[in-house]
C-alpha cells in the first residue's frame, strides 16, 4: 500500500503543461482555419469562462450571493490597463500593440506533420508581452485587494444583505470611474504631472479607458482560463473547498464542526475577485473592445451570475460550458438565421430536458429538429429575421431552463462525475493502517 | 479529586427581557455521562448554544480543561474540544456521507491554502489522513459502506448516527447530544443508547445529554440536571431527581 501514501512532486504540474500545450494549439488553429471572427468569439468565450468559474467560487461553493463580480473585473482591467499604456508610452512612445504570441512563432502545418520555428523578435517585442503578463497579474492582485477589503466587513452579512451592498459596490466604482479625467497624459504630461494630479488616474472617464495596448491572444486568454479551471478544482477538492460547501449547507454546523466561516468567505471572496481582475485585464487588452465604466455596472454582473446559475451552483464543469454556450449563443444569434443555431438551441434544450432511453432520445431529436426546422422554414416564408428576436430566445432559453431544471445544467456534479460514478461501485475504500 | 473538564459557574442569558437561562452551573469530569433535562421551552437548547458559543453569555463563566472559552467563537469552541450535535439534525445534504465527515476533520488540517492549490506534498498527505481517518470513524459506526452516498439518503436514524460521528471527528473532550433520540423508534433507542456507552468509550469523551425521554436518561446517566424556565431545579443522581417535589411539579403540573 505505501505507493498509495506517496506523494507526487510532478503530478501536479501535469494539469499545468497540458494546460500550455491546449493553449499553443488553440492558438495557432482557429484563427488559421476559422477565422479572425471565431477567434474573437473563443476570446471572449475564454474570458467568460474566467468569470463565471470564479464567480462560482463565491456563490457556488460558499452559497453568498454576489450581484458585483463585474466590478472586480473593471478593477483588474483599468489596472492592467493603467500599466501596459502608460508603461509602453514610457518605455516606447508609443501604445501600439507588437502583434504575436511568443518571442518565437511555431508554425504547425497539421497537412504534412511537421513544425517549422520562425522567430520574430522584434526590438521591443519580448519587453511588451513580458509587461503585459505583470500587468495581468498585477491587475489580478489589486482586484483581489479589493475583494479583500469588501469582503472583510460585508461577509458579516447574508443572502439579500451582501447582494445589496455587492450591487453598491459596483455601483460606487462605476460612478468612480466616470469622474476619472478623460484626457489621457502624454508622455510629456506624465513626466510633468505632480503626484496629485495622478488621483484619479488618468484613464478616459466616461468614454472609456482608449488606446490600451491590444496584445491579448487567444494563447494567453486559455492558459489564464485554465489556470482559473485548475485552481478552482484544485480549491473544490481540498479540505478548504469542502468546508466551504459546508458553508453553503449549513453555516451553523460549519462552524459547529470548527470551520472558521469568516475567514473561508473572505478568501472565497479574494479568490473570486483575483481572477475576475485577470479576467479583466484580457478584456481591456482584447483587439477590438474598449473597456469603460459600464463593463463594471450590474448589468455585466448579472451575465455571470446567469452564467453560474445556468451551469448549476457549486459546478465548475457547468459554469464553464455555460458561460462557453452564452457567449457563443449570443453571438451566433446575432447573425442571419443559420443551422448553427439548430444545433445550438437543440445541445441547450438537450442538456436540459436529457430524456431516458435510446428510443425517447432519438424521437426527441427528429421532433426537435422538425420543430425547429419547421420554424425556421416558416421565419423565410414570412421574412422574419430570427436573428432580431436572439435577445427573446435567449431569455425563454433561460426561463425554461429555470422551470425544467432549476438546478442548473449540472446540479452540483461535475463532468467527471458521469465517469467515476460507474468506477466508484468496484473500489474498495483504502487502507486503514494509518491512524491520525 | 481531578480538575474537571468542564466547569461551568452561574451561566446566564436573556433576550430583551426575557431572562432564557439563569445561574447554570455544571461539573463535567472526565468519562462523565450527564444528563440535561425539563419541559419544552426550559432552556436546554440554550444552554447547549451558549456553550458552543452560538451565543454569547450576559454573566457567568466557563472553562474547558482549565481553559476559559467565554467569548470564544464556536469554531474555537470546537477547536478547545467540544463539539455538538443538533436538535433538527443539520448535515451537509448535498455533501457525500464520507464528506461530512472530512469536513469535521477540516480543524486539524496542516496544510495551508497556497498548499492545497499547488498541491504539496504536504497537502497530498494531509489530505490522504484526511480521508483514512474519516473512513475509520465511520466504519466504527458501520457507516462505510454508505460512504459515498449523499448524507439526505441515509434512514433518519443513520443520520442521527452519522451527526455523532461527525462531531466525534473533531476530535473533542466534551461531546454534546441535542436530542439524539427525538424520532426514534424503541429499538432505534437501544441501539443508541448502546452507541452512547460504545462512544465514550472508544473515544474517550464526556458526554453532555438533553433528552426529552426520561427513561433513557434515567437508565443511563449517572448525573441529571433540570431545567425550568431557565432556571437549575435540581441536581443529582437519577432517584434524586425523581423524588424531588419540583421536578415532579415542573413536569406534571401542579403538585399532587
Amino acid at each position: 500500500m505505501s505507493h498509495h501514501r506517496e506523494a507526487h512532486l510532478l503530478r501536479p504540474w501535469i494539469a499545468v503543461a497540458i494546460v500550455v500545450a491546449i493553449a499553443v494549439l488553440l492558438h495557432q488553429t482557429i484563427g488559421r482555419y476559422f477565422g479572425d471572427y471565431v477567434e474573437r468569439i473563443a476570446i471572449d468565450a475564454g474570458i467568460a469562462v474566467i468569470l463565471a468559474v470564479s464567480l462560482n467560487i463565491v456563490n457556488g461553493y460558499t452559497g453568498q450571493f454576489s450581484i458585483g463580480h463585474a466590478a472586480f473585473y473593471a478593477i483588474g482591467g483599468y489596472t492592467a490597463g493603467l500599466f501596459t499604456y502608460y508603461g509602453s508610452l514610457l518605455l516606447w512612445n508609443h501604445t501600439s500593440a507588437v502583434p504575436g504570441l511568443i518571442p518565437w512563432n511555431i508554425d504547425i502545418n497539421l497537412a504534412l506533420f511537421h513544425l517549422r520555428f520562425t522567430t520574430t523578435w522584434g526590438p521591443n517585442y519580448l519587453i511588451q508581452q513580458q509587461l503585459f503578463v505583470g500587468s495581468i497579474i498585477v491587475g489580478g492582485l489589486v482586484s483581489a485587494t479589493a475583494g479583500w477589503l469588501v469582503g472583510l466587513p460585508s461577509l458579516r452579512l447574508r443572502g439579500d444583505y451582501l447582494a445589496i451592498v455587492t450591487l453598491g459596490f459596483g455601483e460606487i466604482l462605476r460612478v468612480l470611474l466616470q469622474q476619472t479625467n478623460s484626457q489621457l497624459y502624454t508622455k510629456a504630461e506624465l513626466h510633468d504631472a505632480t503626484f496629485q494630479q495622478l488621483f484619479p488616474p488618468p484613464v478616459g472617464g466616461a468614454l472609456g479607458f482608449i488606446n490600451i495596448p491590444k496584445v491579448t491572444t487567444l494563447f494567453w486568454v486559455v492558459l489564464f482560463a485554465g489556470v482559473t479551471l485548475i485552481v478552482a478544482w484544485r480549491l473544490k477538492r481540498s479540505t478548504f473547498g469542502r468546508s466551504m460547501i459546508a458553508i453553503r449547507e449549513n453555516e451553523i454546523a460549519a462552524e459547529a464542526m470548527g470551520v472558521n466561516i469568516t475567514r473561508l468567505k473572505v478568501w472565497a471572496f479574494v479568490f473570486a475577485a483575483f481572477f475576475a481582475g485577470i479576467a479583466g485585464a484580457l478584456y481591456a487588452h482584447e483587439p477590438g473592445t474598449q473597456i469603460s465604466p459600464s463593463d463594471g455596472s450590474f448589468l455585466r454582473s448579472f451575465d455571470i451570475v446567469i452564467m453560474v446559475v445556468l451551469g448549476g451552483l457549486g459546478s465548475i464543469s457547468g459554469a464553464a460550458i455555460a458561460a462557453v454556450l452564452l457567449t457563443v449563443a449570443n453571438e451566433w444569434l446575432r447573425g442571419p438565421t443559420h443551422v448553427w443555431h439548430v444545433l445550438l438551441v437543440l445541445l441547450i434544450v438537450r442538456l436540459i430536458v436529457w430524456p431516458e432511453g435510446r428510443l425517447k432520445s432519438a424521437i426527441w431529436w427528429l421532433s426537435a429538429i422538425i420543430a425547429i426546422e419547421l420554424a425556421r422554414w416558416l421565419a423565410i416564408k414570412w421574412g422574419i429575421d430570427l436573428g432580431e428576436y436572439r435577445m427573446i430566445i435567449y431569455a425563454l432559453t433561460l426561463i425554461s431552463m429555470m422551470i425544467l431544471r432549476p438546478d442548473g445544467l449540472f446540479g452540483t456534479a461535475e463532468i467527471t462525475d458521469l465517469f467515476s460514478r460507474r468506477r466508484a461501485i468496484g473500489e474498495q475504500p483504502r487502507g486503514f493502517e494509518v491512524m491520525t | 479529586m481531578s480538575l474537571p473538564l468542564l466547569s461551568i459557574q452561574n451561566l446566564g442569558i436573556s433576550f430583551g427581557g426575557l431572562k432564557a437561562v439563569t445561574d447554570f452551573c455544571l461539573t463535567l469530569h472526565h468519562g462523565d455521562l450527564q444528563g440535561l433535562i425539563g419541559p419544552n421551552g426550559a432552556g436546554k437548547t440554550t444552554c447547549f448554544n451558549l456553550l458552543t458559543g452560538v451565543y454569547c453569555a450576559d454573566t457567568g463563566e466557563m472553562s474547558l480543561a482549565g481553559r476559559l472559552i467565554n467569548r470564544l467563537k464556536p469554531y474555537q469552541i470546537t477547536a478547545a474540544g467540544m463539539a455538538r450535535t443538533f436538535q433538527n439534525i443539520r448535515l451537509f445534504h448535498e455533501l457525500t456521507v464520507l464528506e461530512n465527515v472530512k469536513v469535521a476533520c477540516h480543524l486539524h488540517t496542516h496544510q495551508s491554502l497556497a498548499s492545497a492549490i499547488f498541491r504539496t506534498r504536504r497537502a497530498q498527505y494531509d489530505e490522504r489522513a484526511i480521508d483514512t481517518r474519516s473512513r475509520l470513524i465511520l466504519d466504527r459506526f458501520g457507516l462505510l459502506d454508505r460512504a459515498d452516498a449523499p448524507a439526505t439518503s441515509l434512514p433518519y436514524g443513520d443520520q442521527r448516527r452519522l451527526e455523532i460521528a461527525r462531531a466525534l471527528a473533531t476530535n473533542p473532550k466534551v461531546l454534546l447530544l441535542d436530542e439524539p433520540a427525538a424520532g426514534m423508534n424503541p429499538q432505534e433507542k437501544i441501539e443508541l443508547t448502546k452507541l452512547i456507552a460504545f462512544i465514550r468509550k472508544e473515544f474517550n469523551v464526556a458526554v453532555l445529554l438533553i433528552e426529552h425521554d426520561m427513561k433513557l436518561v434515567m437508565s443511563i446517566c449517572e448525573c441529571i440536571t433540570v431545567l425550568d424556565h431557565g432556571e437549575t431545579i435540581a441536581q443529582g443522581c437519577a432517584e434524586d431527581v425523581q423524588a424531588n417535589p419540583e421536578v415532579i411539579e415542573a413536569y406534571l403540573g401542579e403538585s399532587a
